[in-house]
């Protein structure tokens, strides 16, 4: 992946962990992420239009609730970030993937969003998600998190 | 004056992150409504006074347009303003949603002081309606 491309990734990924819940991104080297033994949730969500492609994002499981609190300016022990973890997860997705539309293609093409999934991702299939040329490695607040941004045309 | 506001998005952290942003920015709510989708918002514009409409774009069951589109269909309801709430910034786009029916834009992530501002401005705008 070229410098600017990962750049503009780069930004629009921290920029969004920071301001929507207030939590700091840095890209690392692949081979900072590898070896850990979490367990990780990934959201995966397509867009069709000039460009068709998909965005992924992967966190530890543990780090939802603590988006959730995040987002919604709440107590981390509030019962309610475990039942809105998931749904905090997908829409840190939902916005990445629209600035990132944004800041890679201008604000002229219409690109049609799919709702976003998440689901439970075994280690190997992390690992080989990770290997991927169109996937980065960062660290946010101290969790291994990968993104991961295909264009198919 | 108190407005009652319907929030139609599929998930349910996007609702309380706009409720949260209509209560500190100081908007006057009434009551609060809320729907995961199209079909369930229709019912609800339906059967109670709603003053003004927030709604998410992609969502199953029933998206945002398809809500606009059945609300600009009856004579009541489409004098309701919809205020899409989206991750989108696609100029094109918001045309088109204006063009549709679509009173105004909000875009993903916004400040309580952009959710104040663009009620202010689709309110003001509902006032002669």
């Amino acid at each position: 992946m070229e410098n600017e491309r990962i750049q503009l990734l780069e930004n629009v990924f921290c920029d969004v962990f920071e301001n929507l819940a207030f939590m700091f991104g840095e890209l690392v080297d692949k081979s900072d992420l590898m070896h850990n033994n979490m367990k990780h949730t990934l959201a995966q969500m397509r867009f069709d239009g000039d460009r068709t492609g998909e965005v992924i994002l992967t966190v530890p499981d543990e780090m939802c609730p603590e988006i959730a609190a995040n987002v919604l300016g709440i107590d981390p022990d509030d019962d309610q970030v475990y039942d809105l973890a998931g749904d905090a997860l997908k829409e840190m997705l939902n916005i990445i993937c629209g600035q990132l539309l944004t800041a890679l293609e201008g604000s002229d093409p219409v690109f049609d969003l799919t709702v976003p999934k998440i689901q439970n991702i075994k280690i190997e299939d992390w690992n080989e998600l990770l290997k991927r040329d169109e996937s980065l490695a960062f660290i946010v607040d101290d969790y291994p998190v990968i993104l991961y941004v295909k264009m198919d045309k | 004056m108190a407005y009652n506001i319907l929030i139609v998005d599929d998930s349910a952290i996007v609702r309380a992150v706009i409720k949260k942003a209509l209560t500190i920015s100081g908007v006057d709510v009434g009551e609060l409504f809320n729907a995961a989708d199209g079909q369930q918002a229709l019912e609800i514009v339906a059967n109670e006074w709603v003053d003004l409409v927030f709604a998410d774009i992609n969502m199953p069951v029933m998206g945002g347009i398809e809500m606009v589109r059945r609300m600009s269909e009856d004579g009541l309801l489409t004098t309701i303003p919809v205020i899409v709430v989206s991750t989108e910034g696609s100029a094109t786009r918001i045309e088109e949603l204006k063009a549709q029916g679509v009173s105004d834009y909000l875009r993903k992530p916004f400040t309580p002081e952009q959710i104040r501002e663009v009620v202010d401005k689709v309110m003001g705008e509902n006032h002669g309606k």
